[in-house]
């Protein structure tokens, strides 16, 4: 039977990629953004949707439920950033980034994992950033978003462990989406320099470790992050 | 959806969490779900309560039960079967 997966901010850049990945794997794959995804695959369904929402997760996940009869993974992907000096951010933007990356974790979570406590069996993965254990300069809203969802990951995994249900997460180093097109070259390169490995990631270094936390070998993997880089 | 079958539904979840945990009792109205009294522990409630939750939406009931209104009320719904009714009864 195939494994059915679902990711959040799924129309482009990251989530798009694993999207697309793990249906070559043979998995049902159900995804989430706002705006239309132009992604067709006969395994593929796309759900349109603001992650901080919490009604409508709820109802879309008991709608994938009802139709499916399982979830096995969750890969909360979906994530916002600012980049700015916090004396100039106003607080709408801290309300926004907190939304998508706190909350929308939060609700997916929730909702999959009262799911996948019934089945006994789960996976959930968060995303967070290097930008949290770096504490860089110019990121303080979002890598505090992230340090939310890391704290939130690590809890759950000790509420959820009893269950059979693993929550990790994986901290990619910048990537060249469009998340990050807008911070100037200079800042990036610098970024790259503190790293361990002064080079940029690519998208398969991202599945490499989602595969390790998906895999039903890595049941007593849990509460664990993979930062790529080399950056801890 | 009638309040005896909204009981229904509760009594059946929890008996097959009883069932599940080995626990042999007479399950009625007045049977405990938390405090010293009750034979399931906070985890037990959790999966009870959502697995409540889950039978609900089986039959197109779609309703969080653990909203803020059930966390702030001097009286907890979740003290026994009856008081889950109850609470459960008045959001249908
Ligand atoms: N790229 C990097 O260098 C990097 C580094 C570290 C961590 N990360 C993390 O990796 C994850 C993916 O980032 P990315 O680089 O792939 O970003 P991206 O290219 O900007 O894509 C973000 C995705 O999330 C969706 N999304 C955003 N807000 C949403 C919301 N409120 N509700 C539903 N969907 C929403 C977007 O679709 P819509 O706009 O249609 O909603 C889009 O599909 C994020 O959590 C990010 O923090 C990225």
């Amino acid at each position: 039977m195939s494994r059915i997966l679902l990711i959040t901010g799924s129309r482009k850049g990251i989530g798009r990629y694993l999207a697309e990945y793990y249906l070559k794997k043979d998995y049902v794959v159900i995804g989430f953004s706002r705006s239309e995804s132009d992604l067709t695959h006969a395994n593929y369904k796309h759900i349109l949707l603001d992650v901080a929402d919490e009604i409508a997760v709820s109802k879309s996940v008991r709608a994938i439920f009802k139709e499916y009869k399982r979830i096995d993974y969750l890969i909360n992907n979906a994530g916002i950033a600012s980049m700015n000096h916090f004396l100039l951010t106003p607080l709408s933007i801290v309300s926004k980034v907190f939304e998508t990356n706190f909350k929308g974790t939060f609700n997916f979570s929730r909702e999959v994992g009262k799911i996948m406590s019934r089945q006994k069996f789960g996976r959930i993965i968060n995303f967070t950033t290097v930008a949290r254990p770096l504490n860089l300069e110019g990121e303080a809203v979002y890598a505090a978003s992230k340090s939310a969802v890391e704290t939130f990951t690590r809890v759950m995994a000790k509420e959820l462990g009893h269950l059979g249900i693993t929550c990790n997460l994986i901290g990619p180093s910048p990537i060249k989406t469009d998340l990050i097109k807008n911070i100037p070259k200079n800042k990036i390169d610098d970024l790259i320099q503190m790293q361990a490995i002064p080079e940029f990631s690519e998208f398969k270094d991202v599945s490499n470790v989602t595969d390790f936390f998906l895999s039903d070998e890595s049941k007593m993997i849990t509460g664990q992050t993979i930062y790529l880089s080399g950056v801890n | 959806m009638e309040k005896s079958r909204v009981k229904d539904i509760i009594i059946d979840s929890f008996n097959e969490l009883l069932e599940t945990e080995g626990i042999s009792v007479e399950v009625n109205g007045n049977t405990a779900l938390m405090g010293s009294d009750s034979v399931i522990d906070s985890l037990g409630l959790v999966t009870l309560l959502v697995d409540i939750e889950a039978r609900l939406s089986d039959e197109d009931v779609e309703i969080s039960i653990l909203s803020e209104k059930a966390m702030s009320q001097k009286n907890s719904p979740f003290l026994n079967i009856e008081s889950l009714t109850e609470f459960i009864s008045e959001q249908i």
